[in-house]
């Protein structure tokens, strides 16, 4: 075994030097017990620096707004592209940030997008489409995108029975809308409302004791 | 539905969560060198056996809104070639994976451990069964080697006895047990379903019996026990350049046990001997300590030596000890008496039991069980830091290991190593050899040489391995 002279140790491993001073050691080579690991830098902290700039810069685009006239006539075009761009690189980073957990995914980004869309009605002067229609459709269809995916990616019940509980409930707040008339057209609140109703019914196996279970796991004090 | 078993991850756990970083991701490695290269399919079978026998290390790391908690998964493990670097991290937030890897590179079978899941007396228990498995089917499959009998009526270990502790003990769907006690409000059970729960459900720190008691003391102390704090603000810590990414230095020096223990001044243990060694090679690297000549050690105690428990979970409780250079003598006797003087009251049962019955207390108590997780986080990682600042080095000292006579032919070094925000001395024997190994997220290795030296001097052959991190290191080793 190779021998640093300084020291008086025997080096395991191809090492010319001694890694511990330094100095070169001597004698016939022994199989080194660590294997030899290429340096690798991990891009974690390059990504998190973008994520929270990204969401600077949302935020900021989104807050700006109020600095500016409300109104179809004040909006314009540029503003318009701007808030798109925005809204849109908000949604696809979170998006990408639940990827692991559909369920838990899907439910964000449709709070998210309902959001958005009461606050850009909001921006134009309130005409109350967002809650007529952005809101009914968003709610509606992902409810649906979640009764194919739950089956078709055999996703446990465990794991999305909290979030498939949440969207139906989302699902029946358009019909709140509806009863309270803050809506210009019921067709797409009452479409909804009566989907999430069906998945409700359909869903009886998740029974109410599923979702305690679960809720008692995650709020476990 | 299918209903996992789950059990809330508990403080000293959580604390290694908290704790954790890209530098030091707390994991531990423990390795048994073979006589042979390692055959990987045969060691797969072996692992399949012994996973199916540790229901804990099914489990995967999720996040509820107060506590973390482990939950069941049906995942398996797969033995992989090491092409990581040492102690490299296993758990990434929202991701199901394993808490733990088996890897093998040339003679030696490595295992890995996310340290939220066990400590290393869990872990050792786990790598004992799996190299036991691992070298009785190879016995079985191949010639048997020169010297060996049959192995059926030489086999002698309890690892792999179906009826064993870790067997048996948490075969018996561990997770259901432990969940379904943790989940009924301690308040309302009966004290003897409450003593029932603790000896079911204590993973880590909290011997059964133990009354909950308001804690007397900072979180601060939970930490690092409660060894003589007279020079906090002098701690000496050593200094170094981080590698470039961000990897483990482990270097291990493999010395003979008897030659070392021949020259353990009296009066003092093997762990407090070695911590001596340990100050007095870290001052003569540092060269001049100035202001900060006091050097202090976080040693971790296995608890399960004072109150038996058959959990593979964190169950140890991390002690200090200082010396002050300058206040008397400091040879390296001297230093060793007076450490183990430190040492020896507060690993006394009374001390012991004095000092969990507050960290039960403090887990116990509601204010802080309602923080949010992300807010105990948080806290955690902050407390620890603030521990961090008053400790020079860690030394971890897991004794000697027994394998069964049929099976140690074949092993000839088990070695064990922790990744580490500050320089770490890891302690493990087998079979007349000593492997102390080195941790440290620094390139320098000073530290190391010294304590080599202050061995090679007193005349105990010394042979080093370590892991290349530089550029150039890993140039010539991949050359």
């Amino acid at each position: 075994m190779r021998r640093c002279p300084d020291c008086g140790v025997s080096v395991e491993g191809a090492w010319s030097r001694c890694p511990l001073c330094g100095r070169t050691v001597m004698g016939p080579m022994r199989p080194d017990p660590y294997p030899t690991v290429p340096l690798r830098f991990s891009r974690r902290r390059i990504y998190r620096i973008l994520l929270l700039a990204s969401l600077v810069v949302i935020l900021a685009s989104f807050g700006a707004q109020m600095l500016f006239d409300r109104g179809h006539a004040g909006i314009g075009l540029v503003r318009s592209v701007w808030l798109g761009l925005s809204a849109m690189w908000l949604v696809v980073l979170m998006a990408v940030r639940a990827r692991r957990d559909i369920a838990k995914g899907t439910a964000s980004v449709v709070v998210l997008i309902c959001g958005i869309c009461a606050y850009w009605d909001y921006l134009v002067g309130w005409d109350g489409w967002s809650l007529t229609y952005a809101v009914p459709i968003v709610c509606g269809c992902s409810i649906l995108a979640l009764v194919i995916a739950v089956p078709a990616l055999r996703i446990e019940a465990g794991d999305h029975v909290l979030y498939s509980g949440t969207m139906v409930l989302l699902g029946l707040v358009p019909i709140v809308f509806t009863a309270l008339g803050w809506v210009a057209d019921p067709i797409p609140s009452v479409s909804c409302g009566a989907l999430a109703v069906i998945v409700l019914v359909m869903q009886e196996r998740a029974r109410v004791s599923d979702v305690l279970h679960e809720l008692g796991k995650r709020l476990h004090i | 539905m299918t209903r996992r078993a789950w059990v809330r991850l508990d403080n000293a756990s959580n604390i290694f969560l908290a704790a954790r970083s890209d530098v030091d991701p707390k994991v531990f490695r423990m390795s048994a060198e073979m006589d042979h290269e390692v055959d990987g399919e045969l060691l797969q079978q072996a692992l399949d056996a012994t996973f199916d026998r540790y229901p804990l290390y099914h489990a995967v790391l999720r996040k509820g809104l107060f506590w973390y908690y482990l939950q069941d998964s049906d995942l398996r493990p797969q033995v992989q070639a090491e092409v990581q670097p040492t102690c490299a991290a296993i758990y990434r937030e929202n991701r199901r994976e394993l808490l733990f890897r088996v890897m093998r590179h040339r003679r030696r079978i490595v295992l890995e451990v996310f340290h939220a899941l066990s400590d290393g007396t869990g872990a050792l228990a786990f790598l004992r069964e799996l190299v036991i498995a691992y070298a009785r089917a190879r016995t079985a499959a191949g010639p048997a080697p020169a010297g060996d009998g049959d192995p059926a009526s030489t086999s002698s270990g309890p690892a792999v006895d179906p009826t064993s502790r870790h067997g048996r003990g948490l075969f018996v769907d561990p997770f259901a047990r432990y969940f379904r006690r943790e989940r009924r409000p301690s308040a309302a059970a009966s004290a003897a379903e409450a003593s029932a729960f603790v000896r079911a459900a204590t993973p880590a720190g909290l011997p059964e019996g133990l009354p909950a008691e308001e804690p007397a003391a900072s979180p601060r102390r939970r930490m690092v026990g409660r060894g003589p704090r007279r020079h906090e603000t002098h701690v000496h810590r050593v200094p170094g350049t981080r590698t470039p990414d961000g990897r483990t230095r482990a270097v291990e020096l493999t010395v003979p046990v008897a030659e070392l223990l021949a020259t353990r001044p009296e009066g003092v243990g093997t762990t407090m001997h070695l911590t001596a060694l340990l100050f007095e090679a870290v001052r003569r690297s540092a060269g001049d300590l100035g202001r900060a000549r006091t050097l202090a050690a976080s040693v971790p105690v296995n608890l399960r030596q004072f109150f038996p428990s058959t959990s593979s979970r964190n169950f140890f409780t991390a002690l200090r000890v200082e010396h002050t250079y300058g206040e008397g003598p400091d040879d390296l006797g001297a230093i060793g008496r007076q450490l183990e003087a430190d040492f020896r009251p507060q690993i006394e049962i009374g001390a012991l039991e004095e000092r969990l019955r507050r960290l039960m207390g403090l887990e116990r108590m509601p204010v802080l069980r309602i923080i949010p997780r992300p807010l105990k986080d948080l806290v955690l990682g902050l407390v620890n830091r603030v521990n961090n600042r008053a400790l020079t080095v860690a030394v971890s000292n897991m004794g000697p290991v027994r394998l069964p006579e049929d099976v140690a032919d074949q092993v000839r070094r088990v070695s064990f190593q922790v990744s580490a925000v500050r320089p770490q001395i890891c302690v493990i024997s087998y079979g007349g050899w000593l492997s102390i190994t080195f941790t440290s997220p620094f390139l320098e290795t000073g530290h190391v040489r010294e304590f080599a030296r202050l061995l090679t001097a007193q005349g105990i052959p010394v042979s080093v391995a370590a892991t290349r991190v530089t550029e150039a290191e890993l140039a010539e080793g991949a050359g």
